[in-house]
């Protein structure tokens, strides 16, 4: 039996799926849709690269997580040393860390820029509305990224910073209100192993699960909307 | 004896009503969108060896969901382009040159990596927040604690967040009584667009006094509070 081309399989599988779904069809409208030429101004990438620096940082914390151990007992802390290591003897670990410190940076000011512009030229009015919110909600969660993952190295600047934070968080009224975010956040009476495993949790697992849930719900928005008009 | 031969009467009997003409719409198959034309677009089909890159490519738009009725749907061809390639490309580019600018950054600005002692809850240190909150941090000294940091800045997140129902809301009212035509984007308007330069200028301040240290004072705005 002759062995078929790899073009044919690639044709057979189209096929198949297009028998079943109107595969190619859709390939089509996805691709092929027209935009206006106004979009390729410069200050409609905005949006656009707040995504590139998101997927960055997904992408250089998952690699970061492979060597981190948010363990904050003991001194020096294994939490310490992890990034020490990772820092200074991981092959390339210094790149890893200082493209996932420093797109973390520009995602803040990114995103900034992305709400002025939106601000700006009133895309945030009907029907656009609910989309804006998304974008608030996305610009608190990344700055929680950010609280959370300061803690993260565990050295003086950090624990500080957070120490800071949480007592700021817990001065809400009324008092017992401000013990319980305290607790919560603290998980024990000073600043400890326990608040690192917690930061933890929530950098890497609660809050990127919600920035990509809300970024899609974003990008469908937007989907649905189409691109705003400009000034 | 068939259905059809049956009489309906009495309560809960249907009333015969006469068959309706169906209104046939004449549909181009994309949902009402302008599609590039085949003899335009790249000449990469099924049969193409890139045509799994372009799927990839169409998987995020098409998992995004349907796209509504665009305003490029009813706005002349020269007027709009293809997403892809012509609406597509810069961003590849753009994350490249982003993921270069940053590895620059990582290889030649190591000060900002490298790490402090080990956290010592003992050690004697003036805490102060990353870049981002330093205005926050410096805001926080300007008044009572409790409406600084718990009455202030949740109240101006509320307000973002509900921006566009005060805009809608308030605006056309204050328009009415300035005698405005209508209420413009705060790119052309005055009232919200001074806010909103106003407010950077003021996030800007309070960052830039927070970076010039505790030995930097404005007494006579502030009374003793100091930088960070």
């Amino acid at each position: 039996m002759a062995i078929p081309h790899p073009r044919d399989i690639q044709v057979a599988v189209v096929d198949w799926l297009d028998e079943r779904y109107p595969f190619s069809k859709a390939v089509d409208e996805a691709l092929y849709q027209r935009v206006p030429n106004f979009a390729n101004a410069f200050y409609y990438c905005f949006g656009g690269m707040v995504f590139i620096l998101i997927v960055f940082q997904l992408l250089t914390g998952v690699l970061l997580a492979l060597y981190y151990v948010p363990d904050a007992g003991g001194n020096p802390a294994p939490a310490y040393t992890s990034v020490q290591f990772i820092q200074n003897t991981v092959y390339l670990g210094w790149l890893i860390r200082g493209v996932h410190f420093w797109s973390a940076n520009l995602l803040i000011v990114m995103v900034l820029i992305h709400m002025a512009r939106v601000y700006w030229t009133g895309s945030y009015r009907a029907p656009r509305e609910l989309n804006w919110m998304v974008g608030v909600l996305m610009l608190l969660i990344i700055l929680a990224l950010s609280l959370t993952g300061y803690l993260l190295p565990w050295d003086t600047k950090a624990y500080f910073a957070t120490e800071v934070t949480i007592k700021i968080a817990g001065s809400a009224p009324p008092q017992q209100l401000g013990a319980f975010i305290k607790e919560i956040l603290q998980g024990g009476p000073v600043v400890g192993p326990p608040t690192l495993q917690r930061f933890f949790t929530l950098h890497v697992f609660v809050l990127p699960a919600l920035i990509v849930l809300l970024m899609y719900v974003h990008f469908r928005f937007i989907r649905a909307h189409g691109i705003s008009e400009p000034l | 004896m068939s259905d059809k031969d049956l009489t309906k009467e009495g309560p809960g009997a249907t009333v015969a009503t006469p068959p309706r003409e169906i209104e046939i719409v004449e549909s181009d198959g994309h949902g009402g969108h302008t599609l590039e034309p085949e003899w335009k677009r790249l000449p990469i089909g099924p049969d193409h060896i890139l045509y799994p890159v372009v799927v990839g490519l169409a998987l995020f738009p098409i998992l995004m969901g349907d796209a509504g009725h665009h305003l490029a749907d009813d706005m002349p061809d020269d007027e709009t382009h293809p997403f892809f390639p012509d609406h597509f490309w810069p961003y590849p580019i753009i994350a490249v040159v982003m993921l270069i600018a940053v590895g620059l950054l990582s290889a030649f600005v190591q000060k900002n990596l490298q790490l402090e002692a080990s956290a010592d809850p003992r050690a004697v240190t003036i805490p102060r927040p990353d870049w981002y909150f330093l205005f926050l941090f410096q805001f926080l000294k300007l008044g009572p604690e409790l409406i600084m940091s718990l009455v202030i800045p949740p109240i101006v997140v509320g307000a973002l967040l509900l921006f566009p129902f005060i805009d809608a809301i308030a605006g056309p009212r204050i328009a009415r009584r300035l005698g405005w035509k209508r209420w413009p984007v705060p790119g052309r308007n005055i009232i919200t667009g001074t806010i909103f330069v106003a407010g950077l200028a003021f996030i800007a301040f309070l960052t830039l006094w927070a970076l010039a240290g505790p030995n930097f004072c404005l007494p006579y705005l502030t009374g003793k509070v100091c930088g960070a």
